[in-house]
């Protein structure tokens, strides 16, 4: 749909084409089809996990929003998408999953627990994965609903279509 | 639900006067609760307790559910009654034969956190006894191997232990994430 407006847009400019000739921009057309094909990377730990689950079946559809392809393979996907209890054990692989992702990527914080912590303030729970890794679209809920992770997902899609860099580059150039 | 009971009432009583019988030296306590069965032995013989237990053919407790301990430090009533046994290993075992259950308690001071390790008796029980090393700091002697299985190969401390603070002390900040192995 943005590229769409773009064509519009563009088309009013330029008298002469009729309409035929689409101008634009290059960066435009990437995060286009980047956003409506955004390929998740799971990372389900606890019962966010099931919620997770419950959005890519058939009844909530994540692939309506084109981000079906679930890879389990971090070199194959650019959303991560945190849904669980990270002990301090957990974290150095959720790191190197994180590292191991190519850029452009983004980070959904799903629920309490990865955001915050959640009930578990305890010795062994990562209060928070914004500690170690940069995180774009945080959910509340214990565990959220799916049309939550759907919300965050369109999230992700808008910041990508208004070309604002994922927070993980905005954190490396800091 | 009365044969279920009955098959309680029965059982219950005949582990509790085979274990008079044959190992009345070990038993520091027992008690019965509507059919549940728990008995207090010595350290020295509760290898021989768990074994005579598991091989008997009347008794024949061949599952074992659980191995697990008690910090009762902070219970001075718990404490006293066992000559200030600081923890309390706990084996929870199940009779298919019989369909009833025993609790084993086995009390450990704390100058000598060791505990014969019953591997040889269940499989099962190696990591089982692996938890409760990791979380008590209790020792198994002749356990296969014994090291932590939950907590990081390099944590200090004992976390289920009751001087051990709810909120650590401080790994969640000082946890080195670079140093692990992954």
């Amino acid at each position: 749909m943005g590229l769409a407006k773009t064509h519009i847009q563009s088309g009013q400019g330029a008298a002469q084409t009729d309409g035929n000739i689409i101008t634009t921009t290059i960066d435009k057309v990437v995060n286009w089809g980047r956003k409506n094909s955004l390929w998740p990377m799971p990372f389900g730990t606890a019962c966010c996990a099931i919620e997770m689950m419950a959005t890519l079946a058939s009844k909530f559809d994540l692939s309506r929003f084109g981000s079906e392809a679930i890879r389990f393979s971090p070199r194959q996907s650019d959303l991560l998408i945190v849904s669980g209890r990270i002990s301090i054990k957990m974290m150095p692989v959720l790191k190197r999953i994180y590292d191991q992702m190519p850029d452009p990527k983004w980070v959904i914080s799903m629920g309490a627990c990865a955001s915050c912590g959640g009930v578990f303030d305890t010795y062994t729970l990562i209060q928070g994965v914004d500690q170690f890794i940069p995180v774009d679209v945080y959910i509340p809920g214990c565990p959220p609903r799916p049309e939550d992770l759907i919300d965050a997902v369109m999230q992700v899609q808008q910041k990508i279509a208004s070309g604002a860099a994922p927070k993980g580059i905005e954190v490396a150039y800091e | 639900m009365n044969e279920e009971k009955g098959i309680a009432e029965q059982a219950s009583p005949l582990v509790l006067e085979k274990l008079a019988a044959h190992h009345s030296e070990a038993l520091l306590a027992q008690r019965e609760t509507r059919g549940r069965v728990g008995v207090v032995v010595r350290k020295e013989q509760a290898y021989a307790v768990l074994e005579y237990l598991k091989t008997d053919p009347e008794l024949a407790y061949t599952y074992l559910v659980d191995v697990t301990a008690v910090d009762n430090s902070q219970m001075e009533s718990e404490l006293m009654q066992f000559d200030y046994a600081r923890f309390m290993v706990v084996y929870q075992l199940y009779s298919y034969q019989g369909q009833c259950r025993v609790q084993v308690k086995v009390p450990v001071h704390e100058n000598d956190l060791s505990v014969p390790s019953v591997t040889g008796l269940w499989r099962g029980a190696n990591w089982l006894e692996r938890e409760t090393y990791d979380m008590f700091g209790i020792n198994f002697e002749g356990h296969p191997e014994l090291r932590r299985i939950l907590m990081p190969d390099d944590f200090e401390g004992y976390p289920l232990r009751k001087d051990y603070p709810l909120r650590g002390r401080g790994e969640r900040e000082s946890f080195n994430f670079e140093k692990q192995n992954v």
